[in-house]
């Protein structure tokens, strides 16, 4: 676990639950700026800049079937998220 | 479902876009391996046109904010304020959407109409004038982005020869924000409401030239809505505990 990093919420507190309620008002078994409920403070990187071209991505989809990226949307626009957690 | 997933098992695509949360110690967290959560919209070319990534990952882009980055789709504003009349400026503050769910960004949208002949100033400004701005006031909990102003034209003073940064014409403004909650309040009809207020500053000039300069505040009721997103951690029927308890059980190898 980073512990160099300044603690970037000082409305965490403990909730009646027992877990944690961030400044947001968002509850979860972490503490706010800890383990995975961290943020990053200040810039962060994002990836390929805007006007560049979406690097490759060719990878097994949900039903198991290898998906192309560029070749397989059908020269159409395409929106690609990264997300980190599929169950909230 | 209408999309594919895709599946990154050993995080080598996240790590070729270079987007690896790096917060995350490989050793102590059954989470590593996730990336920056982010957004690329491409165009038919595959070239990046747009990307959302929020510093918070609780937060995700609106699907409007979305729609409007990949097909330049013009949503139909919901709830804006009256319009005002100052000196020779029109100006609206609205929201983007009909609902501000928690967790998700929308824009507030402030538009300033300025008529043929004038323009307003944008940055860098002369020394002494007021560059157009949007300044949304701080509150517990609530998210307020960088304000995304359009771009500016070369205007090329006629007496000095001096050149300026202006906006002419209708001029969009954009303030991306979002809420977990904590700032909603309950109105008389019982609806969850997040009340904004900020100042819009403009100075505008016609080519002879300058009004003063102009500060108008705006209080906005913001419809909302606190557990209709699972990205609330407390909303009935998320199943984010079951997800916690596997998570904390290989973390700690009570598998």
């Amino acid at each position: 676990m980073t512990s160099a990093l300044p603690d970037p919420s000082p409305f965490a507190t403990k909730h009646a639950s027992g877990m944690w309620e961030d400044k947001f008002g968002a509850i979860g078994p972490f503490k706010p700026g800890e383990g995975p409920r961290q943020d990053p403070l200040g810039d962060f990187p994002t990836g390929p800049a805007i006007g560049e071209r979406l690097p490759d991505i060719v990878t097994p989809t949900h039903t198991g079937d290898t998906l192309d990226v560029h070749d397989d949307r059908g020269k159409r626009a395409a929106v690609i998220v990264f997300y980190r957690s599929a169950v909230w | 479902m209408s999309f594919p997933l895709l599946s990154d098992p050993d995080s080598e695509i996240i790590k070729r876009f270079g987007i690896l949360n790096t917060l995350t110690d490989p050793d102590d967290h059954p989470w590593y391996g996730i990336p920056f959560p982010g957004t690329y919209v491409i165009d038919a070319d595959g070239i990046i046109i747009e990307k959302f990534f929020e510093s918070s990952f609780m937060l995700r882009p609106s699907a409007d904010q979305l729609l409007r980055a990949a097909l330049g789709k013009k949503v139909d504003l919901a709830a804006p304020t009256q319009p005002r009349h100052v000196e020779e400026v029109t100006y609206t503050v609205n929201f983007d959407g009909t609902v501000l769910n928690a967790g998700v960004v929308r824009d507030l949208v402030v538009e300033l109409r300025v008529p043929e002949g004038y323009h307003l100033y944008g940055n860098p400004v002369p020394e002494g004038m007021v560059a157009t701005s949007v300044e949304v006031d701080e509150q517990v909990g609530l998210v307020v982005e960088a304000a995304q102003l359009p771009a500016t034209a070369p205007y090329t003073l006629a007496g000095t020869g001096e050149t300026l940064q202006v906006f002419d014409g209708d001029v969009e403004i954009r303030v991306p924000i979002a809420h977990m909650s904590r700032p909603l309040t309950t109105n008389d009809e019982g609806a969850a409401t997040l009340t904004i207020t900020g100042t819009v500053r403009w100075q505008s000039c016609d080519a002879d030239a300058c009004q003063l300069p102009q500060r108008e505040t705006f209080t906005l009721h913001v419809p909302a809505a606190r557990h209709n997103t699972p990205g609330h951690w407390t909303s009935e029927g998320s199943n984010f505990k079951e997800h916690f308890s596997k998570m904390l059980a290989r973390q700690t190898g009570q598998t």
